[in-house]
């Protein structure tokens, strides 16, 4: 029995009608399931263990100049510390950016599958796919599979005609617009720091700024962020990575250690 | 449970001398709480103890060793000397077998002619003498690992005290739960080292 994968089908055929020479051609990936009772809750104790394993911190904004991305770069796994050098930030195409929160895998490969579905609608429809519809998209495949274990927690951010974008879309399906987004066990640090600097008009250094010191706190509070804080801007000519610091030599930076009194205490011996 | 508040304690013996080290992060699960925790606390000048584990058992059973160092104290007018305090603590642990208190102790000091010892225990008072080095906490393994590689014998102060803080800082960086800094106390016969390290803040 094979899964409904119409989700993963390109649109309508490229050839014409089928008359068996054709037959050969590529079909659609398709995943194989396997024969369980609970075909719909099957895999709830894998999402159990997947679950605390949003262990990141991933934040967007919009503000006057277009879209600021940002993004730790450590992967945990429980209390082990598996890679402080992950992409966290995925370039869907060179005017979208989508970034990852959650399972690495499902995340890598699903931007990479919505990457060539922008593709393939800008080749249908001669023009690019707006962040409305390339979010729509992904929630949709994200949708089919809910229940099944996926854990994905993204923001796709982008420049369209009409704009800088922001969509969060996440793996139970959901799809919301908005300013201000943070993904992650390290969201709610961010948040703090985000919501308390944000202003609608600000040039793209100091929201860079703010993007940086917001990563930097979560960082600094949340035991599963750390490593890299990398800083993406989103603009009218597409993104364009701004930095990437490490958030140790930034702690020094914002708090540099005041040197303190040595005291020595002599003893009687 | 002994993941919850996060910890990493590490001693090591060097020429008539030891060196102990801990992280300075106090956690609750992922998040940071505090990032100056003691968790190395002084028996007296020759003998310190370091407490892995649960944060608040730590405390307790710190302030249940001191109190009990102060009556021998007062009794035999002398302090406790490292092997005997040890089995204070494996007696004291063991005698909570039932319902234990979750701390890993690490037990490190100067005996008679200034020998060094250090010994560490699981939470319900094994004792685990070691000639080289002992550790505990949420990153030991990673710690096994280090110090393994970076010890040698009969080291000086100042070499042991390299050692030690390359030792805990690297292993630390593998580790979500401990670090944001280091506490490093190095002893000999004649004096006690006090440092803070700059660790990675994240």
């Amino acid at each position: 029995m094979k899964f409904d994968t119409s989700g993963l089908e390109s649109h309508g055929q490229l050839v014409g009608a089928s008359d068996g020479l054709f037959s050969g051609f590529p079909t659609a990936p398709s995943f194989e399931i396997p024969n369980t009772t609970d075909f719909d809750c099957f895999q709830k104790e894998a999402i159990q263990m997947v679950k605390p394993a949003k262990g990141t911190t991933t934040l967007a904004f919009i503000f006057k100049e277009g879209v600021m991305v940002a993004a730790d770069s450590r992967a945990s796994m429980g209390g082990y510390i598996s890679s402080q050098s992950v992409k966290k930030i995925i370039e869907i195409n060179p005017y979208m950016l989508g970034t990852m929160a959650g399972g690495a895998a499902d995340c890598q490969f699903w931007h990479r599958n919505l990457g060539i579905k922008c593709r393939l609608h800008e080749l249908a429809n001669k023009r690019r796919i707006s962040v409305t519809g390339a979010s729509k998209l992904l929630a949709n495949i994200l949708y089919n599979y809910r229940g099944m274990g996926l854990s994905v927690g993204t923001m796709i951010a982008g420049w369209d005609e009409t704009g800088p974008g922001l969509y969060y879309v996440d793996s139970e399906g959901g799809r919301l617009k908005g300013m201000r987004f943070s993904v992650g066990s390290g969201s709610p640090y961010a948040y703090g720091v985000l919501d308390n600097g944000y202003r609608y008009d600000m040039s793209v250094d100091e929201a860079a700024e703010l993007a940086r010191r917001a990563i930097y706190h979560a960082t600094f509070r949340d035991g599963a962020s750390g490593g890299v804080a990398s800083v993406y801007y989103v603009g009218p000519d597409g993104w364009k990575k701004l930095s990437g610091d490490d958030v140790a030599e930034l702690h020094y930076n914002y708090y540099p250690v005041q040197p303190s009194v040595v005291e020595q205490v002599m003893v009687e011996t | 449970i002994f993941e919850y508040n996060g910890s990493a304690i590490v001693a090591m013996v060097g020429k008539n001398c030891f060196a102990i080290a801990s992280d300075r992060r106090l956690g609750v699960q992922l998040q940071t709480i505090a990032t100056d925790f003691q968790r190395i606390y002084k028996i007296h000048d020759k003998l310190f103890i370091g407490l892995a584990g649960l944060a608040t058992d730590a405390q307790t059973l710190y302030q249940k060793l001191v109190f009990r160092h102060k009556l021998y104290q007062l009794r035999e007018e002398r302090d406790m000397k490292p092997q005997t305090f040890a089995s204070l603590v494996s007696a004291l642990l063991y005698e909570k077998r039932f319902g234990p208190f979750f701390c890993q102790p690490v037990i490190a000091g100067l005996g008679d002619e200034d020998k060094p010892f250090i010994c560490t225990m699981d939470s319900i008072g094994a004792k685990e003498l070691a000639k080289d080095f002992v550790v505990a906490g949420t990153a030991s393994e990673s710690l096994y690992g280090a110090c393994e590689a970076m010890f040698k014998p009969d080291m000086e102060a100042e070499e042991l005290f390299e050692t030690i803080s390359q030792a805990l800082l690297s292993s630390v960086d593998r580790d979500c739960l401990s670090g944001w800094g280091g506490h490093v106390y190095v002893v000999t016969a004649t004096e006690v080292t006090e440092r803070i390290l700059k660790g990675r803040m994240d």
